[in-house]
């Protein structure tokens, strides 16, 4: 697909892409296969793991959890943000985690569920190459240890030095949460075809990465109001990433799972974002087209 | 006195505004037109001219009563064509006006389907533009016609309003030829072959006011009044054009995503419809439904909306 290279060549991002149809055989796949780091993409697997344990009687997703004031994991939005302690219920610390990214909320799912659970649902489903190796709390400590930075500020100013950044294990699939583009759409789409878990589990899932705010990326793609787009970001330094559901009115449902890296280590590339989306449209215009 | 010939000479110099004109056009000497117009107006009790000796103007009260002497004076002149075949003179006619762009296939269910449903009636088909047949019909010389919207012409009655999305035709090496449907803003940039505006003003204005919307300004407007030649201008990768699904070797047909185009049609005449009108509005109709695909305006489902929290209320 030589449009799709075009996109991120000229949005000076380096990307891997699988878009899959849902209910089909089409797919397009570019570095499909290809290792790629996670970043807040892991929050899907764990949401699903948590309604699976719930779907087997493990877990009660209206259990109140208490946060207290003091023991946030970093992050820019949702609880991390706040100030004071909270009570939640696991369902809607869930909401936050997938909503806004909440890396508080998603550490506080992680506690319940388990890493070695997620991990499990991962092999049942025969994701061989998608991993969960650590929280975001972890991943942060990690960051700051291999860049000596005191806190998130300092962080985000090491990382604007690329050899700061190439030092983070956080970017090496290897060393973090990872899976593959294919891996990915495969999980989406077992979701979207209530294959994943319990059908009510499924759609609480597909609910969830419906009601995620961020337009910037894949929704981008999709100015039309009629196509409902369903998705989850994963950030970090250099990384662009979101994979999710474009349903058209007609019928027509496709995954999409793009992960991208940038040449520069600006923060604010909105057209590296942007390209995430424009990736998407254009490869499931071509799967529309040649059916 | 006879009204209707009294009325005929007022429309004649009415529309003239000169006498020597008016008459020449009747076949008749100035001075008895002049005569029959002074008695009109006794009759009538008004002045409808004001004569100088340099030019005639009508009168507020002659321009109030042009159209309805306009209309009478059809309606009397269409009486014949009206009871024709009724009892055994010659066929009854109905003269129908149809746009160019409807298409072969339609054009012949429409043709072949009234001469089916009405043997005995003559029709009689003419080409032409929606403004063309706002002009024939109010003066008489069609008596149906199938017109693009929107038309705003006071005295002309309209069928049901139907409505069809164009796609887009390109050439086939266009790159947005591999693409299943087109955006308006991705024709940005190019060329449109459209329907002259003298013709269609009223769907020609619609349609660049929505490609603006939507993002397309062309970069050139190309008015074809013909298929052929519009379809040279798509085939030599000249131009884009908008209009139903068509297949033509060389030239691909894209729908337009989320049909940002609407070209609404109806059938039209004037006054009261006779019957063999209102058997060729309601043929039409039907065919525009069964063989052009068109719907009724309004009844288009309403545009489904997948709601986004970035983008919903209050976001």
């Amino acid at each position: 697909m030589k449009a799709i290279e075009q996109v991120f060549r000229s949005a000076g991002v380096a990307g891997w892409l699988h878009v899959a149809d849902v209910d089909g055989d089409g797919e397009v796949a570019l570095g499909a296969d290809e290792p790629v780091v996670l970043a807040s993409v892991f929050k899907v697997p764990l949401l699903l793991e948590l309604h699976r344990q719930a779907d087997r009687g493990l877990l009660d997703l209206a259990a109140p959890v208490p946060l207290p004031a003091g023991a946030r994991t970093p992050g820019g939005t949702g609880l991390s943000a706040m100030l004071d302690e909270v009570t939640m219920s696991l369902r809607d610390l869930a909401y936050l985690m997938i909503a806004v990214s909440d890396n508080t909320a998603a550490d506080a799912v992680l506690a319940h569920v388990g890493i070695d659970g997620v991990n499990a649902l991962l092999d049942d489903l025969g994701l061989a190459e998608t991993r969960v190796v650590h929280d975001c709390r972890d991943l942060f400590a990690g960051m700051l240890a291999d860049t000596g930075a005191g806190d998130l500020t300092a962080l985000a100013e090491a990382c604007a030095d690329p050899a700061m950044t190439a030092r983070l294990a956080a970017l090496a699939p290897a060393r973090t949460n990872r899976s593959t583009p294919r891996e990915m759409t495969r999980l989406l789409g077992m979701v979207w075809r209530d294959e994943a878990a319990s059908p009510a589990s499924c759609a609480a899932v597909r609910r969830l990465m419906g009601l995620q705010v961020w337009p910037h990326r894949l929704a981008s793609g999709f100015p039309f109001d009629d196509v409902a787009v369903s998705g989850k970001t994963g950030t970090l330094p250099t990384v662009r990433n979101e994979v999710g559901v474009v349903e058209y009115p007609d019928g027509g449902r496709y995954a999409v799972a793009v992960f991208t890296r940038s040449w520069s280590t600006a923060q604010n590339q909105p057209r590296a974002d942007a390209a995430v989306g424009a990736a998407a449209r254009i490869a499931i215009d071509h799967l529309r087209a040649h059916i | 006195m006879d009204i209707v010939r009294h009325l005929a000479c007022f429309v004649a110099v009415a529309e003239e505004l000169h006498f020597g004109d008016a008459a020449a056009r009747l076949g008749m000497a100035q001075p008895p037109l002049s005569q029959r117009v002074r008695r009109l107006e006794s009759e009538l009790g008004v002045r409808l001219f004001d004569r100088s000796s340099r030019r005639v103007a009508l009168t507020d009260a002659g321009r109030l009563l042009l159209p309805e002497a306009r209309e009478i004076v059809a309606r009397v002149e269409r009486l014949p064509d009206l009871l024709a075949g009724t009892g055994g003179g010659g066929a009854a006619t109905v003269r129908a006006g149809v746009p160019g762009d409807v298409g072969p296939a339609v054009l012949a269910a429409l043709f072949a389907g009234f001469r089916a449903e009405h043997p005995g009636v003559r029709l009689v088909p003419a080409a032409m533009g929606t403004a063309a047949q706002v002009t024939a019909l109010l003066d008489g010389t069609l008596d149906v016609g199938l017109v693009h919207h929107p038309v705003t012409i006071a005295g002309l009655g309209f069928g049901p309003v139907l409505v069809r999305h164009p796609g887009v035709r390109l050439a086939a090496g266009d790159e947005l030829a591999s693409w299943s449907a087109v955006h308006l803003a991705d024709l940005a940039g190019r060329e449109l072959v459209l329907v002259p505006r003298e013709a269609e003003p009223g769907l020609h204005d619609e349609t660049l006011a929505a490609c603006r919307r939507n993002g397309f300004v062309p970069a050139r407007i190309h008015p074809a009044a013909d298929e052929g030649f519009a379809l040279g201008l798509v085939l030599s990768g000249t131009a884009v054009a908008f209009g139903p699904p068509a297949e033509t070797p060389g030239t691909v047909w894209r729908p337009l995503a989320g049909a940002p185009l609407a070209w609404r049609s109806s059938t039209a005449w004037r006054g009261e419809p006779g019957p063999h009108v209102t058997a060729f509005a309601a043929l039409a109709v039907r065919v525009l439904r069964e063989d052009a695909g068109m719907t009724d305006d309004g009844a288009t489902p309403a545009r489904r909306v997948a709601p986004r929290p970035a983008t919903g209320f209050l976001a």
